[in-house]
Protein backbone atom coordinates (compact mmCIF):
# COMPACT_ATOMS: atom_id res chain seq x y z
CA UNK A 1 0.00 0.00 0.00
CA UNK A 2 2.64 2.52 0.40
CA UNK A 3 4.26 2.25 -2.89
CA UNK A 4 1.01 3.01 -4.56
CA UNK A 5 1.18 5.89 -6.59
CA UNK A 6 -2.05 7.89 -5.58
CA UNK A 7 -3.54 10.17 -8.43
CA UNK A 8 -6.64 11.98 -7.85
CA UNK A 9 -7.00 14.16 -11.47
CA UNK A 10 -7.59 10.52 -12.75
CA UNK A 11 -11.30 10.40 -11.46
CA UNK A 12 -11.86 14.35 -11.17
CA UNK A 13 -11.61 15.30 -14.64
CA UNK A 14 -10.83 14.28 -17.85
CA UNK A 15 -12.69 11.14 -19.70
CA UNK A 16 -12.71 8.86 -16.63
CA UNK A 17 -14.93 11.79 -14.42
CA UNK A 18 -16.86 12.08 -17.35
CA UNK A 19 -17.55 7.86 -17.34
CA UNK A 20 -17.81 8.42 -13.78
CA UNK A 21 -20.71 10.81 -14.31
CA UNK A 22 -22.45 9.23 -17.09
CA UNK A 23 -22.67 5.85 -14.32
CA UNK A 24 -24.31 7.90 -12.07
CA UNK A 25 -26.78 9.01 -14.29
CA UNK A 26 -27.60 5.57 -14.68
CA UNK A 27 -28.09 5.08 -11.28
CA UNK A 28 -30.33 7.76 -10.62
CA UNK A 29 -32.30 7.04 -13.42
CA UNK A 30 -32.39 3.13 -11.87
CA UNK A 31 -33.25 4.32 -8.84
CA UNK A 32 -35.84 6.41 -9.98
CA UNK A 33 -37.81 4.45 -12.26
CA UNK A 34 -38.25 1.55 -9.92
CA UNK A 35 -39.12 2.96 -6.58
CA UNK A 36 -41.90 4.59 -8.58
CA UNK A 37 -43.05 1.26 -9.99
CA UNK A 38 -41.89 -0.49 -7.26
CA UNK A 39 -44.42 1.35 -4.83
CA UNK A 40 -47.25 0.99 -7.40
CA UNK A 41 -46.73 -2.60 -7.41
CA UNK A 42 -46.57 -2.85 -3.63
CA UNK A 43 -49.73 -0.49 -3.09
CA UNK A 44 -51.27 -3.28 -5.16
CA UNK A 45 -49.97 -6.47 -3.39
CA UNK A 46 -50.58 -4.76 0.18
CA UNK A 47 -54.30 -4.31 -1.03
CA UNK A 48 -54.35 -7.55 -2.54
CA UNK A 49 -53.21 -9.44 0.50
CA UNK A 50 -55.48 -8.03 2.89
CA UNK A 51 -58.62 -9.04 0.20
CA UNK A 52 -61.33 -10.77 1.77
CA UNK A 53 -61.16 -12.92 -1.52
CA UNK A 54 -59.61 -15.90 -0.34
CA UNK A 55 -57.47 -16.84 -3.94
CA UNK A 56 -56.38 -13.19 -4.23
CA UNK A 57 -54.91 -13.01 -0.96
CA UNK A 58 -53.02 -16.35 -2.13
CA UNK A 59 -51.54 -15.09 -4.95
CA UNK A 60 -50.16 -11.97 -2.85
CA UNK A 61 -48.90 -14.04 -0.30
CA UNK A 62 -46.93 -16.26 -2.59
CA UNK A 63 -45.60 -13.27 -4.33
CA UNK A 64 -44.54 -11.71 -1.42
CA UNK A 65 -42.98 -14.91 -0.25
CA UNK A 66 -40.93 -16.10 -3.47
CA UNK A 67 -39.76 -12.25 -3.87
CA UNK A 68 -38.45 -11.10 -0.47
CA UNK A 69 -36.78 -14.81 -0.52
CA UNK A 70 -34.89 -14.91 -3.25
CA UNK A 71 -31.50 -12.75 -3.82
CA UNK A 72 -32.12 -10.09 -5.70
CA UNK A 73 -28.59 -10.86 -8.25
CA UNK A 74 -30.82 -14.45 -8.65
CA UNK A 75 -33.61 -12.95 -9.57
CA UNK A 76 -32.05 -10.02 -12.02
CA UNK A 77 -30.00 -13.13 -13.53
CA UNK A 78 -33.65 -14.69 -13.89
CA UNK A 79 -35.16 -11.15 -15.78
CA UNK A 80 -32.19 -11.01 -18.17
CA UNK A 81 -31.04 -14.72 -19.01
CA UNK A 82 -33.47 -17.42 -17.51
CA UNK A 83 -36.78 -15.48 -18.55
CA UNK A 84 -35.45 -15.86 -22.54
CA UNK A 85 -36.16 -19.95 -22.24
CA UNK A 86 -39.79 -19.20 -21.35
CA UNK A 87 -41.50 -16.50 -22.88
CA UNK A 88 -42.07 -16.92 -26.22
CA UNK A 89 -40.19 -15.98 -29.91
CA UNK A 90 -41.71 -12.92 -30.37
CA UNK A 91 -41.39 -11.44 -27.37
CA UNK A 92 -37.75 -12.14 -27.05
CA UNK A 93 -36.80 -10.85 -30.52
CA UNK A 94 -38.61 -7.14 -29.83
CA UNK A 95 -37.32 -7.33 -26.51
CA UNK A 96 -32.98 -7.81 -27.97
CA UNK A 97 -34.07 -4.69 -30.28
CA UNK A 98 -34.46 -2.71 -27.27
CA UNK A 99 -32.03 -2.00 -24.73
CA UNK A 100 -33.07 -5.07 -22.53
CA UNK A 101 -30.27 -4.96 -19.83
CA UNK A 102 -31.68 -1.87 -18.25
CA UNK A 103 -35.10 -2.89 -18.28
CA UNK A 104 -34.76 -6.00 -16.94
CA UNK A 105 -32.74 -4.29 -14.15
CA UNK A 106 -35.72 -2.62 -13.72
CA UNK A 107 -37.98 -5.13 -13.94
CA UNK A 108 -36.17 -7.25 -11.14
CA UNK A 109 -35.43 -4.27 -8.61
CA UNK A 110 -39.02 -3.30 -9.06
CA UNK A 111 -40.46 -6.86 -8.10
CA UNK A 112 -37.55 -6.97 -5.74
CA UNK A 113 -38.21 -4.21 -3.56
CA UNK A 114 -42.24 -4.03 -4.20
CA UNK A 115 -42.34 -7.10 -1.76
CA UNK A 116 -40.78 -5.57 1.08
CA UNK A 117 -42.99 -2.34 0.14
CA UNK A 118 -45.82 -4.24 0.75
CA UNK A 119 -45.36 -5.47 3.70
CA UNK A 120 -44.35 -2.50 4.76
CA UNK A 121 -47.71 -0.58 3.55
CA UNK A 122 -49.58 -3.58 5.33
CA UNK A 123 -48.27 -2.61 8.63
CA UNK A 124 -49.04 0.87 8.25
CA UNK A 125 -52.81 -0.13 6.87
CA UNK A 126 -52.91 -2.34 10.29
CA UNK A 127 -52.07 0.16 12.28
CA UNK A 128 -55.30 2.08 11.34
CA UNK A 129 -57.58 1.13 13.55
CA UNK A 130 -60.59 -0.95 12.58
CA UNK A 131 -63.14 1.09 13.96
CA UNK A 132 -62.07 3.30 10.29
CA UNK A 133 -63.14 0.84 8.16
CA UNK A 134 -66.16 -0.12 9.86
CA UNK A 135 -67.12 3.81 10.20
CA UNK A 136 -66.75 3.95 6.51
CA UNK A 137 -68.00 0.90 4.95
CA UNK A 138 -71.39 1.76 7.57
CA UNK A 139 -71.26 5.31 5.69
CA UNK A 140 -71.87 3.42 2.46
CA UNK A 141 -68.31 2.66 0.73
CA UNK A 142 -67.34 -0.50 -0.63
CA UNK A 143 -63.95 -2.51 0.35
CA UNK A 144 -62.09 -0.61 -2.56
CA UNK A 145 -63.91 2.89 -1.71
CA UNK A 146 -62.77 2.42 1.70
CA UNK A 147 -59.23 1.90 1.27
CA UNK A 148 -58.77 4.55 -1.49
CA UNK A 149 -60.76 7.58 0.74
CA UNK A 150 -60.19 6.67 3.85
CA UNK A 151 -57.61 3.84 4.84
CA UNK A 152 -55.05 4.12 2.67
CA UNK A 153 -54.44 7.83 2.34
CA UNK A 154 -53.67 7.56 6.36
CA UNK A 155 -51.44 4.54 5.97
CA UNK A 156 -49.27 5.80 3.04
CA UNK A 157 -48.59 8.57 5.61
CA UNK A 158 -47.23 6.44 8.26
CA UNK A 159 -45.55 4.60 6.09
CA UNK A 160 -43.45 6.85 4.42
CA UNK A 161 -40.54 6.59 6.54
CA UNK A 162 -39.68 2.82 5.70
CA UNK A 163 -40.40 3.67 1.82
CA UNK A 164 -37.34 5.61 2.58
CA UNK A 165 -35.86 2.82 4.00
CA UNK A 166 -36.51 0.94 1.02
CA UNK A 167 -35.68 3.80 -1.87
CA UNK A 168 -32.01 3.78 0.31
CA UNK A 169 -32.03 -0.24 -0.61
CA UNK A 170 -33.68 0.16 -3.86
CA UNK A 171 -30.29 3.00 -4.59
CA UNK A 172 -27.51 0.62 -2.92
CA UNK A 173 -29.17 -2.50 -4.44
CA UNK A 174 -28.97 -1.01 -7.72
CA UNK A 175 -24.75 -1.82 -8.60
CA UNK A 176 -25.70 -5.23 -9.02
CA UNK A 177 -26.73 -4.38 -12.02
CA UNK A 178 -23.76 -4.13 -13.24
CA UNK A 179 -23.86 -7.80 -13.72
CA UNK A 180 -25.89 -7.72 -16.54
CA UNK A 181 -23.58 -5.19 -18.64
CA UNK A 182 -26.19 -1.58 -16.87
CA UNK A 183 -23.51 0.99 -17.19
CA UNK A 184 -24.20 2.10 -13.78
CA UNK A 185 -21.94 4.12 -10.94
CA UNK A 186 -20.07 0.62 -10.14
CA UNK A 187 -19.48 -0.84 -13.51
CA UNK A 188 -17.98 2.15 -14.58
CA UNK A 189 -15.60 2.60 -11.65
CA UNK A 190 -14.92 -1.32 -12.61
CA UNK A 191 -14.41 0.33 -16.45
CA UNK A 192 -12.14 2.95 -14.47
CA UNK A 193 -10.16 0.57 -12.53
CA UNK A 194 -9.43 -2.23 -15.82
CA UNK A 195 -8.68 1.30 -17.84
CA UNK A 196 -6.25 2.98 -15.27
CA UNK A 197 -5.33 0.63 -12.57
CA UNK A 198 -6.08 3.05 -10.12
CA UNK A 199 -8.76 1.14 -8.50
CA UNK A 200 -8.34 2.92 -4.81
CA UNK A 201 -9.24 6.52 -6.48
CA UNK A 202 -12.07 5.02 -8.60
CA UNK A 203 -13.94 2.97 -5.54
CA UNK A 204 -13.40 5.60 -3.48
CA UNK A 205 -15.10 8.12 -5.85
CA UNK A 206 -18.08 5.67 -6.29
CA UNK A 207 -18.45 5.03 -2.78
CA UNK A 208 -18.28 8.88 -1.89
CA UNK A 209 -20.90 9.06 -4.63
CA UNK A 210 -23.21 6.62 -3.04
CA UNK A 211 -22.96 8.18 0.39
CA UNK A 212 -23.72 11.42 -1.30
CA UNK A 213 -26.68 9.82 -2.92
CA UNK A 214 -27.95 8.13 0.82
CA UNK A 215 -27.89 11.52 2.02
CA UNK A 216 -29.99 13.14 -0.01
CA UNK A 217 -32.15 10.28 0.26
CA UNK A 218 -32.77 10.88 3.81
CA UNK A 219 -32.85 14.39 3.67
CA UNK A 220 -36.21 13.41 2.03
CA UNK A 221 -37.15 12.02 5.51
CA UNK A 222 -36.32 14.80 7.34
CA UNK A 223 -38.22 17.43 4.54
CA UNK A 224 -41.35 14.74 4.75
CA UNK A 225 -41.16 14.71 9.35
CA UNK A 226 -41.00 18.47 9.60
CA UNK A 227 -43.82 19.41 6.44
CA UNK A 228 -46.23 16.76 6.79
CA UNK A 229 -46.51 15.60 10.65
CA UNK A 230 -49.78 13.71 11.24
CA UNK A 231 -51.94 16.47 13.06
CA UNK A 232 -53.78 14.10 15.01
CA UNK A 233 -50.46 12.22 16.29
CA UNK A 234 -47.00 13.48 17.32
CA UNK A 235 -44.74 11.54 14.86
CA UNK B 1 5.98 -4.99 34.23
CA UNK B 2 4.33 -2.40 31.83
CA UNK B 3 7.29 -1.81 29.72
CA UNK B 4 7.56 -5.48 29.07
CA UNK B 5 4.46 -5.48 27.96
CA UNK B 6 4.19 -2.54 25.48
CA UNK B 7 7.27 -3.98 24.06
CA UNK B 8 5.63 -7.31 23.09
CA UNK B 9 3.14 -5.27 21.89
CA UNK B 10 5.11 -3.36 19.41
CA UNK B 11 7.21 -6.33 18.57
CA UNK B 12 3.93 -7.58 17.84
CA UNK B 13 2.54 -5.24 15.69
CA UNK B 14 5.85 -4.66 13.57
CA UNK B 15 5.70 -8.51 13.22
CA UNK B 16 2.36 -8.47 12.09
CA UNK B 17 3.12 -5.52 9.62
CA UNK B 18 5.36 -7.48 8.19
CA UNK B 19 3.40 -10.61 7.71
CA UNK B 20 0.99 -8.72 5.46
CA UNK B 21 3.52 -6.89 2.98
CA UNK B 22 4.72 -9.71 0.43
CA UNK B 23 7.92 -10.51 0.37
CA UNK B 24 10.00 -9.35 -1.94
CA UNK B 25 11.84 -12.42 -3.13
CA UNK B 26 8.92 -14.64 -4.02
CA UNK B 27 11.61 -17.72 -4.63
CA UNK B 28 12.81 -17.51 -1.49
CA UNK B 29 9.45 -17.17 -0.09
CA UNK B 30 7.64 -20.41 -2.19
CA UNK B 31 10.72 -22.45 -1.43
CA UNK B 32 10.48 -21.54 2.31
CA UNK B 33 6.34 -22.56 2.53
CA UNK B 34 6.70 -25.39 -0.06
CA UNK B 35 3.51 -24.23 -2.12
CA UNK B 36 3.49 -22.38 -5.17
CA UNK B 37 -0.17 -20.52 -5.42
CA UNK B 38 -1.00 -19.67 -8.47
CA UNK B 39 -4.06 -17.35 -9.80
CA UNK B 40 -5.95 -19.67 -12.95
CA UNK B 41 -9.35 -19.31 -14.54
CA UNK B 42 -11.57 -21.81 -13.95
CA UNK B 43 -14.09 -21.74 -16.52
CA UNK B 44 -12.04 -20.97 -19.50
CA UNK B 45 -12.11 -24.07 -21.82
CA UNK B 46 -8.83 -25.16 -22.79
CA UNK B 47 -7.08 -23.37 -20.32
CA UNK B 48 -8.39 -23.21 -17.18
CA UNK B 49 -11.38 -25.36 -16.19
CA UNK B 50 -12.78 -28.03 -13.98
CA UNK B 51 -12.55 -31.46 -15.15
CA UNK B 52 -16.09 -33.09 -14.59
CA UNK B 53 -14.30 -36.31 -14.42
CA UNK B 54 -12.14 -35.55 -10.86
CA UNK B 55 -13.13 -32.10 -10.23
CA UNK B 56 -9.64 -30.67 -10.70
CA UNK B 57 -8.79 -27.56 -12.61
CA UNK B 58 -6.96 -28.97 -15.60
CA UNK B 59 -5.24 -27.01 -18.94
CA UNK B 60 -2.88 -25.51 -20.71
CA UNK B 61 -2.36 -22.92 -17.91
CA UNK B 62 -2.30 -24.84 -15.03
CA UNK B 63 0.81 -27.39 -16.98
CA UNK B 64 2.90 -24.66 -16.90
CA UNK B 65 2.50 -23.74 -13.59
CA UNK B 66 2.51 -27.09 -12.65
CA UNK B 67 5.80 -27.81 -14.64
CA UNK B 68 7.17 -24.45 -12.25
CA UNK B 69 6.58 -25.59 -9.41
CA UNK B 70 7.85 -29.13 -10.53
CA UNK B 71 11.10 -27.70 -11.30
CA UNK B 72 10.77 -25.93 -8.03
CA UNK B 73 10.30 -28.93 -6.54
CA UNK B 74 7.26 -27.36 -4.55
CA UNK B 75 3.67 -28.67 -4.20
CA UNK B 76 1.16 -26.59 -6.71
CA UNK B 77 -1.77 -24.34 -5.15
CA UNK B 78 -4.49 -23.31 -8.10
CA UNK B 79 -6.51 -20.06 -7.03
CA UNK B 80 -9.31 -19.24 -9.01
CA UNK B 81 -9.70 -15.68 -10.82
CA UNK B 82 -11.43 -13.39 -13.15
CA UNK B 83 -9.65 -10.99 -15.89
CA UNK B 84 -11.03 -8.10 -13.51
CA UNK B 85 -9.29 -9.90 -10.46
CA UNK B 86 -6.09 -11.35 -11.18
CA UNK B 87 -3.68 -8.25 -11.10
CA UNK B 88 -4.88 -7.27 -7.31
CA UNK B 89 -4.65 -10.58 -6.45
CA UNK B 90 -1.04 -10.85 -7.50
CA UNK B 91 -0.09 -7.46 -6.35
CA UNK B 92 -1.78 -7.88 -2.80
CA UNK B 93 0.23 -11.44 -2.45
CA UNK B 94 -2.54 -13.77 -2.25
CA UNK B 95 -1.08 -15.61 -5.24
CA UNK B 96 2.23 -15.66 -6.38
CA UNK B 97 2.29 -16.11 -10.17
CA UNK B 98 -0.80 -15.23 -12.82
CA UNK B 99 -1.29 -18.00 -15.22
CA UNK B 100 -4.96 -16.89 -16.74
CA UNK B 101 -4.76 -16.07 -20.04
CA UNK B 102 -3.32 -13.13 -19.42
CA UNK B 103 -2.65 -10.90 -22.15
CA UNK B 104 0.85 -8.77 -21.57
CA UNK B 105 0.55 -5.36 -22.66
CA UNK B 106 3.24 -2.10 -22.21
CA UNK B 107 0.55 -0.65 -19.09
CA UNK B 108 0.16 -3.63 -17.42
CA UNK B 109 3.82 -3.90 -17.51
CA UNK B 110 4.03 -0.93 -15.68
CA UNK B 111 2.36 -2.45 -12.43
CA UNK B 112 3.97 -6.15 -12.85
CA UNK B 113 5.88 -7.89 -14.63
CA UNK B 114 5.95 -10.75 -17.67
CA UNK B 115 7.44 -13.64 -17.95
CA UNK B 116 8.39 -14.70 -21.76
CA UNK B 117 5.06 -15.07 -24.11
CA UNK B 118 3.96 -18.72 -23.37
CA UNK B 119 0.76 -18.48 -25.76
CA UNK B 120 0.05 -16.45 -29.06
CA UNK B 121 -3.46 -15.95 -30.19
CA UNK B 122 -5.23 -12.64 -31.71
CA UNK B 123 -8.14 -11.39 -30.80
CA UNK B 124 -11.38 -12.49 -33.12
CA UNK B 125 -15.40 -12.36 -32.75
CA UNK B 126 -17.76 -15.24 -32.91
CA UNK B 127 -20.82 -14.39 -35.22
CA UNK B 128 -23.76 -16.22 -36.11
CA UNK B 129 -23.15 -17.64 -39.11
CA UNK B 130 -22.93 -15.40 -42.31
CA UNK B 131 -23.69 -12.31 -40.20
CA UNK B 132 -20.20 -10.74 -40.54
CA UNK B 133 -17.39 -10.95 -43.10
CA UNK B 134 -15.43 -7.77 -42.30
CA UNK B 135 -14.95 -5.50 -39.81
CA UNK B 136 -17.03 -2.39 -40.71
CA UNK B 137 -19.85 -5.23 -40.92
CA UNK B 138 -19.14 -5.11 -37.20
CA UNK B 139 -19.41 -1.47 -36.35
CA UNK B 140 -22.61 0.02 -34.48
CA UNK B 141 -23.63 -3.30 -33.09
CA UNK B 142 -23.54 -5.11 -29.57
CA UNK B 143 -20.54 -6.41 -28.94
CA UNK B 144 -20.06 -8.87 -25.56
CA UNK B 145 -16.90 -9.52 -23.59
CA UNK B 146 -15.63 -9.67 -19.97
CA UNK B 147 -15.16 -6.99 -17.58
CA UNK B 148 -11.25 -6.54 -16.80
CA UNK B 149 -9.65 -7.82 -20.16
CA UNK B 150 -7.85 -6.49 -22.81
CA UNK B 151 -10.60 -7.18 -25.41
CA UNK B 152 -12.79 -4.67 -23.84
CA UNK B 153 -10.31 -2.31 -24.59
CA UNK B 154 -9.47 -2.99 -28.25
CA UNK B 155 -12.89 -3.78 -29.23
CA UNK B 156 -13.52 -0.01 -27.82
CA UNK B 157 -10.84 1.31 -30.30
CA UNK B 158 -11.66 -0.51 -33.14
CA UNK B 159 -14.80 -0.10 -33.44
CA UNK B 160 -16.03 3.07 -31.87
CA UNK B 161 -19.99 3.06 -32.70
CA UNK B 162 -20.52 0.20 -31.15
CA UNK B 163 -21.85 -0.82 -28.15
CA UNK B 164 -19.77 -2.84 -26.00
CA UNK B 165 -21.20 -5.15 -23.13
CA UNK B 166 -19.05 -6.44 -20.19
CA UNK B 167 -20.57 -9.68 -18.44
CA UNK B 168 -18.79 -10.95 -15.74
CA UNK B 169 -17.13 -13.91 -17.79
CA UNK B 170 -17.16 -14.89 -21.24
CA UNK B 171 -19.48 -17.95 -20.89
CA UNK B 172 -22.58 -15.48 -19.84
CA UNK B 173 -21.11 -13.38 -22.90
CA UNK B 174 -21.77 -16.63 -25.16
CA UNK B 175 -25.50 -17.24 -23.30
CA UNK B 176 -26.07 -13.29 -24.32
CA UNK B 177 -24.93 -13.95 -27.76
CA UNK B 178 -26.98 -17.64 -28.31
CA UNK B 179 -30.46 -15.28 -27.12
CA UNK B 180 -29.79 -12.41 -29.39
CA UNK B 181 -28.82 -9.73 -26.74
CA UNK B 182 -25.88 -9.26 -28.29
CA UNK B 183 -24.29 -9.21 -32.37
CA UNK B 184 -21.12 -10.41 -31.51
CA UNK B 185 -18.68 -12.09 -28.57
CA UNK B 186 -15.14 -10.77 -28.82
CA UNK B 187 -11.64 -12.16 -27.23
CA UNK B 188 -8.92 -13.82 -27.79
CA UNK B 189 -9.43 -16.15 -30.74
CA UNK B 190 -8.47 -19.76 -27.98
CA UNK B 191 -10.82 -18.87 -25.91
CA UNK B 192 -13.39 -17.67 -28.43
CA UNK B 193 -12.48 -21.73 -30.19
CA UNK B 194 -13.15 -23.15 -26.94
CA UNK B 195 -16.40 -21.05 -25.61
CA UNK B 196 -17.97 -22.30 -28.78
CA UNK B 197 -16.16 -26.03 -28.75
CA UNK B 198 -18.54 -27.04 -25.85
CA UNK B 199 -21.71 -24.68 -26.77
CA UNK B 200 -24.23 -27.25 -27.85
CA UNK B 201 -25.32 -24.71 -31.12
CA UNK B 202 -21.85 -24.59 -32.23
CA UNK B 203 -23.31 -24.52 -35.81
CA UNK B 204 -25.54 -21.69 -35.92
CA UNK B 205 -22.47 -19.62 -35.05
CA UNK B 206 -18.26 -18.79 -36.86
CA UNK B 207 -15.21 -17.13 -36.02
CA UNK B 208 -14.76 -15.03 -39.09
CA UNK B 209 -11.28 -13.69 -39.88
CA UNK B 210 -11.40 -10.74 -38.62
CA UNK B 211 -8.55 -9.97 -36.08
CA UNK B 212 -8.25 -6.85 -34.64
CA UNK B 213 -5.28 -7.10 -32.16
CA UNK B 214 -2.22 -9.44 -31.20
CA UNK B 215 -2.35 -11.52 -27.70
CA UNK B 216 0.93 -12.36 -26.68
CA UNK B 217 0.17 -14.32 -22.96
CA UNK B 218 2.53 -13.49 -20.07
CA UNK B 219 2.77 -15.34 -16.57
CA UNK B 220 2.50 -12.45 -14.41
CA UNK B 221 4.39 -11.75 -11.52
CA UNK B 222 5.01 -9.26 -9.12
CA UNK B 223 7.03 -6.24 -9.75
CA UNK B 224 11.43 -6.12 -9.56
CA UNK B 225 11.09 -9.91 -8.26
CA UNK B 226 14.09 -10.92 -10.16
CA UNK B 227 15.15 -14.03 -8.87
CA UNK B 228 11.64 -15.47 -9.54
CA UNK B 229 11.27 -13.79 -12.71
CA UNK B 230 14.19 -15.41 -14.30
CA UNK B 231 13.32 -18.42 -12.78
CA UNK B 232 10.25 -18.47 -14.54
CA UNK B 233 12.18 -17.56 -17.54
CA UNK B 234 14.56 -19.93 -17.27
CA UNK B 235 11.88 -23.19 -17.05
CA UNK B 236 9.58 -21.74 -19.85
CA UNK B 237 12.91 -21.80 -22.25
CA UNK B 238 13.86 -25.52 -20.96
CA UNK B 239 10.29 -26.57 -21.79
CA UNK B 240 10.73 -25.10 -25.11
CA UNK B 241 13.67 -26.80 -25.80
CA UNK B 242 12.78 -30.25 -24.13
CA UNK B 243 9.80 -29.95 -26.32
CA UNK B 244 7.87 -30.41 -23.21
CA UNK B 245 5.86 -27.00 -24.20
CA UNK B 246 4.78 -28.19 -27.33
CA UNK B 247 3.13 -31.58 -26.10
CA UNK B 248 1.53 -29.18 -23.21
CA UNK B 249 0.60 -26.94 -26.37
CA UNK B 250 -0.85 -30.51 -28.33
CA UNK B 251 -2.65 -31.87 -25.46
CA UNK B 252 -4.75 -28.98 -25.33
CA UNK B 253 -4.86 -27.84 -29.15
CA UNK B 254 -3.61 -30.27 -31.23
CA UNK B 255 -4.95 -32.14 -33.51
CA UNK B 256 -7.09 -34.90 -30.89
CA UNK B 257 -8.31 -31.92 -28.45
CA UNK B 258 -11.81 -31.01 -28.53
CA UNK B 259 -10.38 -27.33 -29.99
CA UNK B 260 -7.82 -27.10 -32.81
CA UNK B 261 -5.67 -24.42 -32.96
CA UNK B 262 -2.45 -23.90 -35.00
CA UNK B 263 0.69 -23.12 -33.27
CA UNK B 264 3.00 -22.20 -36.18
CA UNK B 265 6.15 -20.62 -36.35
CA UNK B 266 5.47 -20.05 -32.39
CA UNK B 267 8.26 -20.77 -30.23
CA UNK B 268 8.94 -19.65 -26.24
CA UNK B 269 12.43 -17.55 -27.34
CA UNK B 270 14.42 -14.43 -25.66
CA UNK B 271 13.02 -12.14 -27.24
CA UNK B 272 9.54 -12.47 -26.98
CA UNK B 273 8.96 -10.58 -24.06
CA UNK B 274 6.62 -7.28 -23.35
CA UNK B 275 7.88 -5.29 -21.17
CA UNK B 276 6.83 -1.51 -19.95
CA UNK B 277 7.29 1.40 -22.45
Amino acid sequence: MLKYNFDWSVVTSGKYFEWLASGLGITIKLSLVSIFFAFLLGLLVAVMRMSDVRPIRWIAFGYLEFFRNTPLLVQIFFWYFGSYKILPEVINNWMNTLNFEFSAAVIALTIYTSAFIAEDIRSGIRSIPREQMEAAQSSGFSYLQSMQHIILPQAVRLTIPPLINQFLNLNKNSSLAMTIGVAELTYQARQVESYTFKGFEAFTAATLVYVMLSFVITGLLTLYSKKFRNPMKAL
Amino acid sequence: MKKVSIMVMSLVVVAGLCGSLPAADTLEMVRERGVLVAGVKDSTAGFGFVDEKNRQIVGYDVDFVASIANKLGVKLALKPVTSASRMAQLIEGNIDIIAATMTATPERAKQIDFSLTYFFTGQKFIVRKGTARNLPDLDGKRIGTAKGSTSEQNAARALPKATIISYDDYPQALLALQQGKVFAVTTDESILATLLGNAPNKNQFEIPDIQISDEPYGLGMRKGDKNFADFVNKTLLEMEKSGEARKIFDKWFGPQAATTLKRGNFKITEGNRIVQK
